[in-house]
Parts: structure tokens; sequence; C-alpha cells
């Protein structure tokens, strides 16, 4: 074996990047406020009222963020926070994630490489091979 | 000595991939033993810790690690890789909140995995000093000398930032 593809499927990738993005824009802000006025971990506990060990485990994933502990720590940053959900951006010749995936549980669909023209593939069958030709066909 | 090529060859490591975002290549390299590999396989068959702490599985923790790596981010030092110990040709550990994963940079921004285990065994079981010297030990048995080992120990030696 020369290479392996740790794929995890569309859900779950998403699901693991959205958290640790929402963790990293976190400490990202934190760095920055430390930056400035040199805000500290214990400031932020002192001002939620909660003990520094839980702030650091939230920040460090070992702790689930709640949408109030995420309001909260964006409050005590005295930052708002912007949520949007929005269709992925369909152009030509970019990668597709969910198209490539060999785990997705829902069928896959290839763009046959025309702006909205999808193909549904079938759950079962081998997705790594297929092309836009085979797909057209399909 | 052998090189990168050949190690790959004889099937001693092999390059691991995940599936990168939209417009985005992999800026650095990611290899692992043919026994992380069956790891990474059980962590994919949904394999978990007995006390689990992050939000997300043990499989998102490691795709996101993985992700990261490759796509060229800046990883935290300390919070999410650090060295095992101060030495020539260190071990280097990766981090995420359930797990560890052991190995060695071949060169800068190139990572090869070799032991991957649940972060509560490693602490519980002290298992830093083992797997450090069964590393040493497989460098060994693959003649890998100093030009496919990073010498210093400075989040910069090993990552480009």
């Amino acid at each position: 074996m020369t290479s392996f593809h740790f794929d995890i499927g569309s859900r779950g990738r998403n699901a693991g990047r959205f958290i640790a993005r929402v963790r990293n824009e976190l400490l990202r802000a934190l760095a920055e406020k430390k930056k400035e006025s040199k805000f500290s971990q214990q400031a932020l506990a002192n001002k939620l009222e909660v003990h520094r060990s839980l702030i650091n485990r939230q920040l460090a994933g070992e702790a689930n963020l709640t949408l109030r502990s995420l309001s909260d720590l964006a409050w005590a940053m005295d930052l708002e926070i912007e949520l949007e959900l929005k269709k992925p951006a369909d152009e030509i010749g970019k990668n597709h994630t969910n198209a490539t995936s060999t785990v997705q549980s829902a069928p896959i669909k290839v763009l046959s490489g025309v702006r909205n023209a999808v193909v549904p593939i079938a759950a079962n069958s081998d997705r790594c091979a297929i092309s836009t030709e085979q797909a057209k066909s399909a | 000595m052998p090189t990168l090529e050949e190690l790959v060859e004889v099937n001693a490591i092999s390059r691991i991939e995940v599936e990168m975002g939209v417009r985005e290549q992999p800026m650095r390299l990611l290899y692992g033993t043919p026994s992380f590999i069956d790891w990474l396989n059980e962590i994919l068959a949904g394999a978990q810790p007995r006390n689990r702490l992050g939000e997300a599985t043990p499989a998102e923790q490691v795709d996101e690690l993985f992700y990261d790596f490759l796509r060229g981010l800046p990883l935290l030092p300390l919070r999410q890789f650090r060295f095992i110990r101060a030495e020539k040709n260190a071990v280097w550990e990766l981090k995420t909140p359930d797990i560890r994963i052991f190995g060695w940079f071949l060169k800068k921004d190139c990572f090869v995995c070799v032991f991957g285990n649940w972060v509560d065994l490693v602490k519980d079981h002290d298992l830093y000093r083992g797997y450090r010297i069964a590393i040493r030990r497989l460098r060994r048995e693959f003649n890998i000398g100093d030009d496919l080992c990073v010498q210093g120990v400075a989040p910069s030696d090993v990552l480009s930032f």
C-alpha cells in the first residue's frame, strides 16, 4: 500500500472540522485580546464566574461547548458572533469533497462539469475511480 | 541508508491523505507505518476510549488534526504537538483531546506516524518512554540516518508556519 486515504465521510468531516473551526476562532480571538489588553484566560474565567480550568478545557476541546457557553465566551471578550448558513459555492474546477468521499451514507452525486447538472451514484458502487464521462453515461 | 521513496516502495511506510477542502492542496506530507494504518482502520471502524473528552468522535479528531497538518496550518506547540524529549532525532507527539500519535519528522513538514493510542491509556500507563524507545529501535531497524530525521526540537525546526 503506497497511500491510505483516511476518509470518515462527509457528515463526520463537516462536524469535526466545524467544531475545530469554532474553537480555533475562540483561541484566535483570545490571543488577539491578550495582545491588545493583556486579557487572560483567568480574566475570562473571572468575568464568567467559572473556574479557569473549565475555560481551558473548553478551548482545548476537552469539554463540550454549548451555544450558551459559546455566547458567554464571546460576551466576556466583548465580541459578537456572526453565523450564516449558505450553499457551498459551485464553481467549475473546484474539488467536490462530498462527491469524492467513499463512506458517505447518502447517495453520492458527481458534478458532470456543467453547473447544476448532477448525476447520482449508487451508494455501494466503487466511487473512487468514477470519471465525468462515466458519470454522464450513468 | 534508505531514501523516502525506498521506504514507501518496500511498504515500510505509506502516505496518509485526508479529503481536502475546495481549492486546497496538501502543503505538508504525512506517512504511517503498516501497524499505524491498522490502528487508523480501528478508529474508522468506530473505536472509542473509555471516557471520551472531546465533543468530536476520535475519527473526527484525527481527520481534523491531519487536515490542519496537511493544509499547512500553524499547529499550536504543546496544545497540538510537542517533542517527547529534547534530544537529537527527537520523537514527537501529535495531540487531539482524546488521542496521542507518536512518530518523528523525516524532514521539515513531513511526519511519520508510528503509534496511536488513547490519551488516558498513554497517561495512566506512562507510555511516553516506551513509545520513544520503540520508535528509536524502529529507525535503527530501517537503518534511518540523520538525513531522514529532523535534528532540532524547536517548533520552527519541524514545521513551517
